[in-house]
């Protein structure tokens, strides 16, 4: 007994030091890219800063906020955020709401379908010619339009349309409401967990996504700000590598690097304000998903 | 004969009024059906470019119209590309994934769930999955911060006179492949530990206090009572893994992360088939070729889901279908 005793105690020792070391390797990365981006670039780039700030500026956040490309990346992102988001959450659901009924007629069939899109699917090449031959790349619509539905959350929202009580569709279409009235007014008022979960990973989706801004859009207004941030880290990599020199270093404080440390911080500070509080959401969305997969 | 044709035509007769019903909720999935069919099922037929000589200014109608060349593209890439560097990157860091990356979740979701007070917990969980919604950008700029020569990574083993240069794991071919599978260990493991601390939530308390009285030990509760408490979700999980092997496991990071931290200094370690048909199709316009390979990979990928599901299900009794 006072062997496993002592086994218990070691083993409760392991555990809280794996895991408050394994937080923190979580959190310090972020930590330090804000530090950095509160630090005059000139002065980071000596190094030594780890855990505070050393010489505190908002040089490389106004710079930003000054800068028009910058201003007009921001603006499509949030953007295609909304507008994407809005569009598809409300595509999905109305879909899936279809799909949930079990008397529906060739179901097994649509099924079938959104099933096997999910397995395999055309690659790169002929998806970009669709959408070349649709005439919307190059417009902020191929950000919009291609992802209106997600048969993953179709599926998602399938298994909770299909815990809600029929009784409330009878009851409705026995007042004389059809499938719109009743999706509208009686469906999507009491289905916020399912649509929050959708809204939580659709427009994460849309805020992170940069591949499509890179190779589908060549219009510099038209660039995301995830892309323009891809840029800029790539071209602080070139300079590290000794390929070309540090773009503001000339004029003032700032530096590639400092700029690009501030640039992470707002493009982070949206998504860490919003997915506590959507938590206990996703947290269901994802077992849903996982389960009825 | 008469009869059963009869009943046929009621049949469909029947089946023809409940659609009409059902025209709202019809319509509902037609749209969704004409989309799936617009934006997934045109770009399947479109693969058939991969045996043509097809040119963009033909559009979706050249899918048709484009002369046949058969397997031409196909060789190419076996023949005159450096495909075994492609193939073996593209196998290479996946399977490490599985092997590196697959176990992480498991045992992070296994030690959480010893922990007692919940506030500790709260924050440790919620920490942990943060770096699931960042994008591969910020992992990179992140990456980038930590590892590149003058990062913080370097500097600091130089401030303490461990070594003199810096370590280039940016550039250097041999420290692509731990890069991609440690960043993506970090990146999701939070997020796919919750399916597995669920797993342990759902478990019988009962078993756990009958082991309480026998004197187990920590460690002997976890090895026979949480482990095979949660095999039939690692099965299932794993499943999933494997059927997404080539896109690089649970997170499918591999085309993302071979994109961003690849470069032309590690390339032979950070070229995989996804990148090789982005480069050449959409950079190089060489089409029908770029299908050809993208082939190769939704074969395999299609091939990996089935034969993982089937095997899995073989040996442990757990599957998908």
């Amino acid at each position: 007994m006072k062997n496993i005793k002592n086994e218990d105690r070691i083993f409760k020792i392991i555990n809280y030091t794996f895991l408050t070391l394994l937080t923190f390797l979580t959190i310090y990365p972020f930590y330090y890219i804000l530090i950095i981006s509160l630090n005059s670039g000139i002065d980071a780039s000596r190094g030594g800063i780890y855990f505070f700030p050393r010489v505190l500026t908002f040089e490389n956040y106004e710079k930003i906020l000054s800068d028009s490309k910058w201003i007009n990346a921001l603006g499509v992102s949030v953007f295609r955020t909304v507008v994407g988001t809005i569009l598809s959450v409300f595509f999905t659901s109305i879909v899936a709401y279809g799909l949930s009924h079990k008397t529906l007629v060739f179901r097994k069939f649509y099924y079938s379908i959104i099933i096997f899109s999910m397995y395999f699917s055309g690659g790169l090449i002929p998806y970009y010619v669709l959408l070349k031959s649709l005439g919307i790349t190059n417009t902020v619509w191929v950000y919009i339009i291609p992802l209106l539905l997600n048969s993953f959350l179709v599926l998602i929202m399938i298994s909770f349309f299909n815990e809600i009580s029929p009784s409330l569709r009878e009851s409705a279409y026995i007042d004389g409401a059809n499938d719109l009235r009743i999706f509208l007014q009686i469906i999507l008022p009491i289905s916020k967990p399912v649509l929050a979960t959708a809204v939580l990973f659709t427009a994460v989706n849309h805020w992170n996504s940069w591949i499509d801004s890179a190779y589908f859009v060549s219009k510099p207004g038209l660039r995301t700000m995830s892309y323009l941030m891809m840029e800029i880290i790539n071209r602080s990599q070139a300079s590290n590598m000794g390929d070309l020199q540090s773009a503001f270093r000339s004029t003032t404080s700032v530096t590639t690097r400092s700029i690009q440390s501030a640039v992470i911080i707002v493009s982070t500070v949206p998504i860490l304000l919003s997915y506590p509080f959507l938590q206990k959401y996703f947290v269901k969305g994802i077992m849903l998903g996982s389960v009825k997969e | 004969m008469i009869n059963n044709s009869l009943t046929g035509k009621k049949h469909a007769n029947h089946l023809w009024n409940s659609f009409k019903k059902q025209a709202y909720l019809q319509a509902f999935v037609l749209i969704g059906i004409l989309f799936l069919f617009v934006f997934s099922y045109i770009p399947m037929i479109g693969l058939i470019i991969a045996f043509k000589d097809y040119v963009l200014t033909d559009g979706v109608k050249g899918f048709f119209t484009s002369p046949w060349v058969g397997l031409k593209y196909f060789m190419e890439f076996f023949t005159e590309v450096d495909s075994g560097m492609i193939i073996r990157n593209t196998f290479g860091i996946s399977i490490l994934k599985v092997i590196f990356t697959f176990p992480v979740p498991i045992i992070f979701a296994i030690m959480i769930s010893e922990v007692g007070p919940l506030k500790y917990k709260k924050v440790v969980q919620t920490a942990s999955y943060l770096p699931h919604f960042i994008s591969w950008v910020v992992v990179y700029g992140l990456v980038f911060s930590f590892f590149s020569n003058d990062g913080v990574i370097n500097s600091a083993l130089k401030s303490l006179n461990i070594i003199d240069k810096s370590l280039p794991f940016l550039t250097d071919p041999s420290k692509f492949w731990p890069l991609a599978v440690i960043s993506d260990a970090w990146k999701e493991f939070g997020w796919w530990a919750i399916i597995f601390i669920a797993a342990i939530v759902g478990i019988d308390p009962s078993i756990y206090e009958a082991a309480q009285i026998d004197g187990a030990s920590r460690l002997q509760k976890i090895r026979y009572v949480t482990l095979p408490g949660i095999q039939g979700t690692i099965c299932v999980v794993l499943i999933l893994t494997l059927g997404n092997l080539l896109g690089g496991g649970m997170s499918g990071s591999n085309f993302e992360q071979s994109l961003l931290l690849g470069n032309n200094l590690n390339r032979e370690a950070s070229e995989i088939l996804q990148t090789h048909i982005l480069k050449v199709g959409l950079v190089q316009l060489r089409y029908s070729y770029a299908a050809a390979v993208g082939m190769l990979q939704s074969v395999i990928s299609v091939v990996m889901i089935f034969g993982s599901n089937f095997i899995i299900k073989k040996l442990s009794g757990t599957g998908l279908y």
